[in-house]
This record gives structure tokens, C-alpha cells and sequence, in this order.
């Protein structure tokens, strides 16, 4: 027998941190990522916008589309700030708990209708070319489009509800094949659409806005509201500005970029602002170009690509094979927008319920699943109603749907504003520009502008999107007042929360027998070895993740849970509070930095004896501490001298191991041999 | 900082006359205090006494015993600039009052507090656990004479 295996029964047991979370995703999967849910209103923001205020409508998308850049650049900021961060997080830390939960009910409107659009668009799409199926094969059957899509909408709700609760999630290779797939069918509807341009020539759109009654809301009523000049034109933008869904994702996947953080986090969002701009702002534009407006308004508002695959320049057959594409392509983006909106919003009340405003009954873990279960099932309710409801009518799902991001991004860029001020030597990644630094502080020009067009648009849209005003009203105020009262029960019952049983299936943690049982994952050149105790103490760990190449080495983030009354075959204690914090600091770290960590809880009666051990054990490299407060960094060093070479005379196999202590700007290291 | 390998033989700072066998009854700090009385007369015109066993007992609130039953208590000391050391070995042995350990043989080391010898230290307490097992320390209690003792070290070394 190994004698390493013999002896490392003496750690009792070993107790380790899924690593899953802790993985990190380059740019362009990031990018993905986004992309799937933010592009996919390429698909419907131009027919939704066309049926409020008519022509001029793709000059809007345009605008809407160029104006998501900066709304990027916001988002880059924030996340900036906070690796994990979002709606939630910014506000809370610049206007308080109940500003964010009001922001929070408003961002959980614009995910619980993400569902139906995206997937009752996808059923529109496909509906139509069935019906043109129809038409091709001659039968005289009028296709009930509309029903059809509100059906396939609750289909793909349905199925994404059960793989959610099944715990399912997103998979970055998935969204990367479709993006992928997403953007050759629309460098092919681009290029063909260019030749069809150059063969048939083109007039531009007229910038003529001509709201419906419909689009007016309650501002038909109000005599002053005449939709002339710039306010007509806030409120044509406002009509538009659904096609800006999907940038909370920015801030949900930033704390899986990998290294350099805010590099690849600014290299994200130019992807996404040039993929999205091309694809939702051109290509919309491009529309309008070729379909004749009439044939907009009757035929293509709800599948206003599949029409641009058809009203191309070239052989019948050719385009029937593109608009295929299209809905295929189509289909899958948005399908992907319905999965991505359930994780998203399931993600969004696990982060509030963590921060106690939401009620332990929503956080109950799936027994067989270990998912939210509670959560899921709230969320895919209301978007099944919500399709039911609209009974496959676009229009009415695009007119409710700008409330939500709308006004979370009104949130969003004001706690910015407001955390200039507040906080002006909070550490910040990048700055949005233009300011001017007054002392310590930089006056936010930029953001201010930003804040002023989403904050006109929002207050207009509340009179002009009497749906979107109701629904979202009533929705975020139910949510808020789920908040508000979760809150007041969970502060009464703190205790309860504590001692609940699953807290450790919610850190994801998985127990091995050994610790012999980790070395098969790992697999890279070197590997180090970086005890932690206290959650203050973070330095070396600090280091380590800034200076070290984690695509070379293993780094194994282990803390030593010391029980001196450790004896073999007895239960030993289960994980306390305290290990839990220490390790949420430690994949908070983690996240800041991009890198790839194995975290590693041990029982031990020595803490030196396990550190060392777990050295020899997992043929580690290097043993990085920080300096013990009660010790001393040669004290330190002189325990684990000793108890390498009590190792050494226990039979262990070891090999060369340098340990470093690390600590404010020293650093003492020593090479056990 | 420099990674050095200062290797150094235990068997050439261990002098035959500091090595003790001790077959009365003692406990850990009177074997502490023994083993500093020792090594003191050699180190007498660079320290006193009582600034020596305050060193090496302000080292020991540390506890540096091992489950071998090996004790190496030690002390750094800028004003000395050679390693000083002494062994004894316990017929009766005591118990580590906190780790309940049974302690035969006890190694107490002067270590210069200078550049160059930190290294050479921690090789020195290395090379000391992993030679100083129980079974070595029991063959080591029973040979009875300090020349086989140093001569047991120099052949495991």
C-alpha cells in the first residue's frame, strides 16, 4: 500500500468545494453567452416598433442599438466595481435596500417576459413557414399562426421549466455553437442583401413617426402630449428601446470571465455592442430597405428576417432554403433567450434570497435535484400566463415588455452616478468617460447624459405603454411587496435560516474518502498548495492569484478545520458558519481575479500536519501561507520544517516542496527537500 | 530572498559531552532548564542565564513537541555565531502536559539570529523529525553510552 494512502486516513475526512462555479470562460464565450439573449431581439424589436409608430421605425432600432453601447460602457463600469454585481448590487450599495428591491421587482418583469417574447417569436417564426409550406404544397388550410406560437411558446417554457428544476443550466458551448451558427446566417443574409441592394437600389426610410392609437397609451388623453418634435422622437425611442433586453447578463457572466477581468470584460462588450448592432441595428435597417413597407406591415411584422430572407434578390428556391436558415437560426438564439431568462431570473432571486429579502420557502432545495425548485416554478408560471395571456400577439408582449429593463437600467446608471459621490475611492476597473475631476472626484458627465435619455424615455413610456405601466406595475409591485415581506419574517426567524440542513448543498459541496482521490484532477504542469485560515488574511492568497498562470498551474485553495479530539471512525463536526464564509471570500477572490481554483476543507487535529501532508499527498509544488498573527512567519516556517521531516520519517514519498509566507511586502521562503 | 539548501550534519554540532541520559523522574521544564544549563557554560560570555532560558521558553510557548515523543525545544540568538546544541535522553520520560505526548528524548538548539543560518536551522529541525523516530529513540535510550548516541546519528545521517 501507498504508504501516503496509509497515513491520510489521519485527515479523517476530506471535504471539497465543487469546482464547477469556479471555472472561467473567455471573452468570446462570454460574448456568447450575452449575445444569446441580448441579440435575439433582432428577431422581433423592428415589427414591434414598425406596429407602434410605422416607418421611420429601423432609424430607432439604429439609435436604440448605438445607445446599447453606452449602456454597455455603464455595465462595464459597474461590474467594475463589483465582480458580483448586477442590478441588485449597485443600487442596494448606492441608494439602499429599497431602491434595489424596487429595482430587483423591475429587472425580474423584464426576465419573466423575456420567456414569452423570445419563445412565442420563435413559434411565430415557425408558424409562418409552415404556413408558406402550406402554401408550396397547395393546401388551402388556413394556418392559425398566432395560436400555433402561443402553444410552441408554452411548449418551450414547459420543457425548460422541467431541465431547469433538473438543474440543467446554461452550457457556454452550446451558446457558442449557436451564436456561431447565428452569425454565418447573418453574414449570408448581410451579403445577400448588399447584392440585392446594388441590383435593386434603395431609398431610405422616411423619418416620419406616425404613433398608433394603441402606441399613444394614455397620452391621447393629455393635450400636451402631441408626439411632435423630441418628444415625439422620446417617444418613438421609448417604443424601440425593448430591443436593449438582455444586458443583465453582462453583469451575471462577468464573474466567470477569466483573467484579465476587465480586459476581457471591455473586449465582451465591444463584441457584443458590434455583433448586436449589426445584427439587430443593421440588419433591421437593411429590412427596410428592401421590403416594400406594405409587405412589412401585412406580412413580415412578426417575422420581419424570415421576410427579409424572402424578399431577396435571387431564385425562389434559394431564399425558401434561407428563410429555413433564419428560422432555424432564429429559433435557436431565442429558444436559448427563453433558457437564459429562466436562469437568469432564478439567478437573480437566489442572489436577493442570499441577502434574506426573500422567504426561506422560496429557497427550499430540490430533494432529488438539489435546485431552487420553488423559485423555478414561480418563474415559469408566470411565464407560461403571461404566453397564455397574449395569446401569441407579439405586439401586446413587446408593448409590456420595456417596463422592467427600462427602469433597472434607470436604477443601475443613477446608483453609478450616485456612487461617484458616495464612494469616490472605491476601486473601480474603468471609468465611463467624460468627466471632470473635481478633488478626488469624478464628476460623471458621461453617465449623466446617459442617465438623463433613460430616464425621459422611461417617464414617457409610462404614459405612452399604458401595458407595459400596468402589467409591470402590478408585477414589480407583487414582487416588491414578496420582498418587503420576506424581509420582515426572515429577520424575525435569523436562527431557523442558520441551522437549516441544506446550506451546504447550496456551497455545493461535495465529500470525498480521501484525499488521494483528488489527484486525478489535476492535471496541470505545477501545482500549489495555499492553506488559508483567516478571512482576513487573504494576502497570499491575493498574490498567488495575480502572479500565477492558472492554464499551467493547480492552484489548491485548502483550509484545515482543527478538531483536537479527532479520533479515527468518529462523526467529526459538520461545516460551520465560519468555514462557509471563508470559502465564499475565497471564490469571491477567485471571481475578482478570473482565476481557477480547487478549493479543499480538511478535518485535522495539526494544522501543520495537514498542510504538509496534503503537500506530499497531492505532489504539490509549492506551499504558499500568510504569516500567522500568533506565530510569527519563522515560527511558522520552523513548525512545517519539522513536520516535513515527521513525514519523511512516517514513510511518506516526497519530493522537493518550496514553501513561501507571504505578507504586507515581505516575503520568507524556504525549500524542503 | 534566497532559496538556500544549507545542508548541515546534526552529528557534527552535537558534541559527546551534551549528550544526557536522565533516568530520574523530571518534567518539561526542569529537562528545559537542564539541558540550558548545559549548553549555557559554552555561550557565558555572550549571554546570561536567565536571558538564555527566557529565549528559549519564550520559543516553547509554541510547543514544539512531536507524537514521536521527541522534543526540540530551541532558541535564535544574535549574540552567538555558531550553532550550539544538546540531547537528552529520558529513561523515564515525561508527559507534554499539552499534548499528552510521552516525551524520551529532548534536542534543545542555539541558533546564531543571523543571515545564513535561518536555513541552515530549518534543515536542521527538518533532518531532526525524520531521524528521531521512536523506534530510534528507544535503540538511542537503551545504548546507555553518549559516543554510541553521536555515532547511532552519524550512521542514520
Amino acid at each position: 500500500m501507498n504508504p501516503n494512502q496509509r497515513k491520510s486516513s489521519k485527515f479523517k475526512q476530506v471535504f471539497v468545494l465543487s469546482t464547477a462555479m469556479l471555472s472561467f470562460i473567455s471573452f468570446w464565450r462570454a460574448a456568447s453567452i450575452v449575445l444569446c439573449d441580448f441579440g435575439s431581439s433582432a428577431y422581433y424589436a423592428g415589427g414591434i416598433a414598425m406596429k407602434s409608430f410605422g416607418a421611420a421605425f429601423p432609424w430607432f432600432i439604429l439609435a436604440v442599438m448605438l445607445f446599447a453601447g453606452a449602456m454597455l460602457a455603464v455595465y462595464v463600469e459597474s461590474c467594475g466595481m463589483f465582480v458580483r454585481g448586477g442590478v441588485y448590487v449597485v443600487v442596494r450599495r448606492a441608494i439602499g435596500k429599497v431602491m434595489a428591491k424596487m429595482a430587483v421587482s423591475a429587472l425580474m418583469f423584464d426576465f419573466v417576459v423575456t420567456g414569452p417574447i423570445s419563445a412565442t417569436s420563435a413559434g411565430l417564426y415557425l408558424g409562418y413557414l409552415a404556413s408558406n409550406l402550406f402554401h408550396i404544397s397547395g393546401a388551402d388550410f388556413n394556418f392559425p399562426i398566432k395560436i400555433f406560437a402561443m402553444f410552441f411558446g408554452v411548449a418551450v417554457i414547459s420543457y425548460f421549466w422541467r431541465k431547469n428544476i433538473k438543474g440543467v443550466g446554461e452550457s457556454s458551448d452550446t451558446n457558442v455553437k449557436i451564436v456561431s451558427f447565428v452569425a454565418v446566417i447573418a453574414a449570408v443574409l448581410f451579403a445577400w442583401s448588399l447584392y440585392t441592394l446594388w441590383i435593386r437600389g434603395f431609398k431610405l426610410p422616411p423619418f416620419e413617426i406616425h404613433f398608433t392609437e394603441e402606441a399613444l397609451g394614455w397620452a391621447k388623453y393629455i393635450d400636451w402630449m402631441r408626439p411632435i418634435g423630441l418628444l415625439g422622437i422620446f417617444m418613438a425611442f421609448g417604443h424601440s428601446i425593448l430591443a436593449l433586453s438582455g444586458l443583465e447578463t453582462m453583469a451575471q457572466v462577468y464573474r466567470e470571465i477569466e483573467d484579465p477581468k476587465i480586459k476581457n470584460l471591455k473586449k465582451t462588450a465591444l463584441i457584443v455592442f458590434a455583433a448586436s448592432f449589426m445584427f439587430t441595428g443593421v440588419l433591421t435597417f437593411i429590412s427596410s430597405l428592401i421590403i416594400p413597407y406594405e409587405q412589412i406591415a401585412t406580412r413580415y411584422a412578426d417575422n420581419l428576417l424570415s421576410g427579409l430572407a424572402m424578399e431577396l434578390h435571387g431564385p425562389y428556391a434559394a431564399r425558401f432554403m434561407l428563410q429555413i436558415l433564419v428560422v432555424v437560426s432564429g429559433g435557436l438564439i431565442l429558444i436559448g433567450a427563453v433558457n437564459t431568462s429562466m436562469v437568469g431570473a432564478n439567478g437573480m432571486l437566489n442572489r436577493v434570497a442570499e441577502d434574506g429579502i426573500l422567504h426561506d420557502w422560496f429557497r427550499q432545495i430540490h430533494k432529488k435535484y438539489g435546485t431552487t425548485h420553488r423559485m423555478i416554478n414561480v418563474i415559469a408560471v408566470a411565464q407560461i400566463s403571461i404566453v397564455l395571456i397574449s395569446r401569441g400577439d407579439i405586439y401586446l408582449l413587446g408593448e409590456a415588455y420595456a417596463f422592467g429593463v427600462l427602469w433597472s437600467l434607470v436604477f443601475d446608471t443613477l446608483s453609478l452616478i450616485v456612487l461617484r459621490f458616495k464612494d469616490p475611492g472605491y476601486e473601480r476597473g474603468w471609468l465611463f468617460p467624460l468627466n471632470i475631476k473635481i478633488k478626488n472626484i469624478y464628476v460623471p458627465l458621461g453617465l449623466s447624459l446617459v442617465f438623463l435619455v433613460l430616464l425621459v424615455t422611461a417617464v414617457i413610456n409610462l404614459v405612452t405603454k399604458n401595458v407595459a405601466t400596468v402589467s409591470g406595475v402590478i408585477f414589480s409591485g407583487v414582487f416588491f411587496m414578496i420582498f418587503q415581506i420576506s424581509e420582515k419574517l426572515n429577520s424575525k426567524k435569523t436562527r431557523l435560516y442558520e441551522d437549516e440542513p441544506e446550506i451546504d448543498e447550496k456551497l455545493n459541496l461535495s465529500r470525498e474518502n480521501d484525499i488521494l482521490e483528488l489527484l486525478p484532477k489535476l492535471k496541470k504542469e505545477r501545482r500549489i498548495l495555499v492553506p488559508v485560515r483567516n478571512p482576513n488574511n487573504l494576502v497570499h492568497l491575493k498574490h498567488v492569484l495575480a502572479a500565477v498562470d492558472d492554464e499551467t498551474a493547480d492552484i489548491i485553495v485548502m483550509s484545515a478545520k482543527i478538531s483536537k479530539i479527532m479520533e479515527f471512525g468518529r462523526e467529526e463536526s459538520p461545516i460551520g458558519e465560519g468555514d462557509k464564509d471563508l470559502f465564499k471570500d475565497i471564490i469571491l477572490l477567485a471571481e475578482k481575479y478570473g482565476k481557477t481554483i480547487i478549493p479543499l476543507l480538511l478535518f485535522s487535529n495539526d494544522p501543520f500536519y495537514s498542510i504538509m501532508q496534503a503537500a506530499a499527498s497531492l505532489k504539490v509544488d509549492e506551499v504558499i501561507l500568510g504569516v500567522s498573527g500568533t506565530m510569527g512567519a519563522e515560527a511558522q516556517l520552523e513548525r512545517l520544517a519539522m513536520t516535513w521531516g515527521l513525514l519523511k520519517s512516517q514513510g511518506f514519498e516526497t519530493r522537493p516542496v518550496k514553501v513561501k509566507i507571504i505578507w504586507q511586502g515581505r516575503k520568507l521562503s524556504y525549500e524542503l527537500n | 530572498m534566497n532559496i538556500q539548501e544549507d545542508k548541515i550534519a546534526i552529528s557534527s554540532i552535537l558534541r559527546v559531552q551534551n549528550i544526557y541520559f536522565i533516568d530520574r523522574k523530571i518534567d518539561k521544564n526542569e529537562t528545559v532548564k537542564f539541558l540550558t544549563s548545559k549548553v549555557y557554560p559554552q555561550i557565558a560570555d555572550e549571554v546570561t542565564e536567565k536571558y538564555l532560558m527566557e529565549k528559549v521558553l519564550e520559543v516553547e510557548k509554541l510547543n514544539n513537541v512531536l507524537e514521536t515523543g521527541f522534543y526540540i525545544p530551541h532558541a535564535k540568538l544574535s549574540e552567538i555565531d555558531r550553532f550550539y546544541c544538546a540531547l537528552a535522553l529520558l529513561m523515564n520520560g515525561f508527559e507534554d502536559p499539552e499534548s499528552r505526548i510521552r516525551v524520551r528524548a529532548c534536542f534543545l538548539l542555539l541558533t546564531p539570529h543571523k543571515s545564513g543560518f535561518f536555513q541552515k536551522h530549518l534543515y536542521i529541525l527538518s533532518r531532526l523529525s525524520q531521524i528521531f523516530t521512536e523506534e530510534f529513540i528507544d535503540r538511542m535510550v537503551k545504548l546507555g553510552r553518549p559516543r554510541a548516541v553521536l555515532n547511532m546519528i552519524k550512521s542514520a545521517e
